[in-house]
């Protein structure tokens, strides 16, 4: 009785993931760019919401893309935020 | 004009043309030499710039960030001394391959009293981003329950120099687990949004038995959820669970977290007193395992709050015949931050309490702290702690500590 409650368990994960993932997988490849003024407004939103804000000047434009994408997940962003705030901070430095 | 004339003119000419030619010829080589190093020149500007291209623009990127702090501790037990100390040195890896795919990765690294060095993973994870609003983390990942662990216990993000009561290993909140996580934001109109679902192998459960003085077992009861990633799940079962965060407020974020599933008792702490007369543990049915959560952090301005409480639940069961009661450990704290601008100190106070099964661990704490901005990664901070336990009738130790959190 207890594995079949775990196999049920799996399968609602399984199906929740491609629930969410076959309808935008294709549209990965082809994302909108950042805006810099929607960036500068999300970054003001989120980042202040668990830590002190870091200058823009802190990191190269490269460092920040890891750093953005590290808080996208960390933070819940969305991907358009992502590259909102990344457009902002990379165009900041 | 005569004969003679016209020949002395075209010796003239010829001689001029002559001339002209030969100083030309110097002029004219320059000038090709020049031409060539131009040339050169812009071939190695388009090398450079494509490379500087190249540097800012891979496909690839290696990045490390992290955190690390030290300190002084002065408590009032008689039976320690105050002594600096280095807390932790936490560096994160960062792979990453375009938009597509993250491998994230934190150590923590600790000096031990002994001064040995202690290196455990905090965690790893390959993240797939699906999507704009899914992000696939599979490893070992930090709990998504509540939201001290997940995002503030970094040192150079909490305020105090200590985490609260419970938030900690051993404690009411889960730490760690290792499975499959999907999490992201979304937007409900104008309202932002971000979840986690996961499943895990969930914790591992210890019990405690009190012998009867005579060679066998009195009675055996809960003595702690150790809800952290292990590398093998030793009881098979999993457990689900996520947290669901809604942004009312730009400025306001409140979170509900779960977590269910079963669990069972994997080792006797402290071993068996008995001398080999406890039951054995193979084959035992597991129980029910829940934990909830509720989480608000509010900012404006200068002002930080933040409110947290966490529940762990393990319901009644049976060793070998010996009946476990059901135990519950919570924890919450409130935390008030309040930023003197411009200049670049700081205030904290928190008021956070500790609840187990067992009157001896809990602890009632009022934490108080200021702190200074040296830079918004590199915080300096003075702390104290106001310790009781009422529960077990005994006053637990005071202490003040100063720490440097740097960020990087």
């Amino acid at each position: 009785m207890k594995n079949i409650f775990n196999r049920n368990r799996l399968g609602l994960v399984i199906g929740v993931v491609l629930w969410t993932a076959l309808p935008v997988v294709h549209a990965a490849d082809f994302p909108e760019k950042g805006d810099f003024v929607k960036g500068a407004k999300a970054w003001a939103n989120n980042c202040t919401r668990c830590h002190n804000l870091r200058d823009a000047k802190e990191l190269r434009d490269d460092q920040w893309i890891t750093t953005t994408f590290h808080m996208r997940v960390r933070a819940g962003l969305t991907g358009q935020e992502t590259r909102d705030i990344l457009t902002f901070l990379q165009q900041s430095n | 004009m005569c004969k003679s004339d016209r020949k002395t003119r075209r010796k003239a000419a010829g001689l001029l043309l002559t001339s002209s030619v030969v100083m030309a010829i110097p002029s004219v080589l320059y000038a090709a030499t020049e031409l060539e190093q131009l040339k050169q020149e812009v071939e190695q500007l388009k090398l450079d710039v494509a490379q500087a291209k190249e540097w800012s623009e891979p496909y690839s990127l290696i990045h490390m960030a992290g955190y690390a702090d030290v300190g002084y501790i002065s408590d009032d037990n008689p039976a320690t001394e105050d002594s600096f100390s280095v807390g932790t040195f936490a560096p994160i890896f960062h792979y990453q391959y375009r938009d597509l795919v993250m491998l994230e990765s934190e150590l923590e690294v600790e000096l031990a009293e002994d001064g040995s060095t202690e290196i455990k993973l905090e965690y790893l994870t390959i993240d797939w981003m699906m999507s704009d609003n899914a992000v696939l983390v599979a490893g070992q990942f930090l709990s998504p329950i509540g939201n001290f662990r997940q995002n503030l216990h970094p040192s150079w993000i909490n305020k105090l120099p200590s985490a609260p009561p419970g938030f900690g290993h051993d404690g009411a909140a889960p730490v760690s687990d290792l499975g499959v996580q999907l999490r992201g934001g979304f937007f409900l109109g104008d309202m932002k949004a971000n979840y986690s679902l996961y499943i895990g192998n969930g914790p591992e459960v210890k019990a405690e038995i009190e012998d009867d003085g005579a060679g066998g077992v009195d009675t055996i009861e809960f003595d702690g959820v150790e809800a952290e990633a292990f590398g093998a799940d030793a009881d098979g079962d999993k457990v689900f669970g996520g947290r669901l965060g809604i942004f009312p407020l730009n400025s306001l974020e409140l979170g509900l977290s779960f977590l269910s599933g079963d669990a069972t008792v994997t080792e006797y702490e402290g071993g068996d007193p008995t001398g080999g007369n406890a039951p054995t543990l193979d084959g035992i049915n597991g129980s029910a395992y829940d934990v909830v959560g509720v989480d608000i952090s509010y900012q404006r301005k200068a002002l930080d709050l933040r409110y947290e409480y966490v529940s762990t639940e393990m319901s009644a069961t049976n060793i070998g015949g010996f009946d476990l009661e059901a135990a519950e450990w919570t924890t919450w704290y409130a935390q008030v931050a309040y930023r003197f601008l411009p200049s670049k100190y700081e205030a904290v106070i928190r008021l956070s309490e500790f609840d187990s099964p067992h009157n001896s661990s809990d602890q009632e704490q009022l934490a108080v702290g200021f702190n200074y901005l040296f830079s918004n990664n590199f915080i300096g901070k003075l702390g104290f702690e106001s310790n009781d336990n009422p529960n077990a009738g005994q006053t637990a130790y005071d202490r003040w500590m100063l720490q440097l959190a740097y960020g990087f």
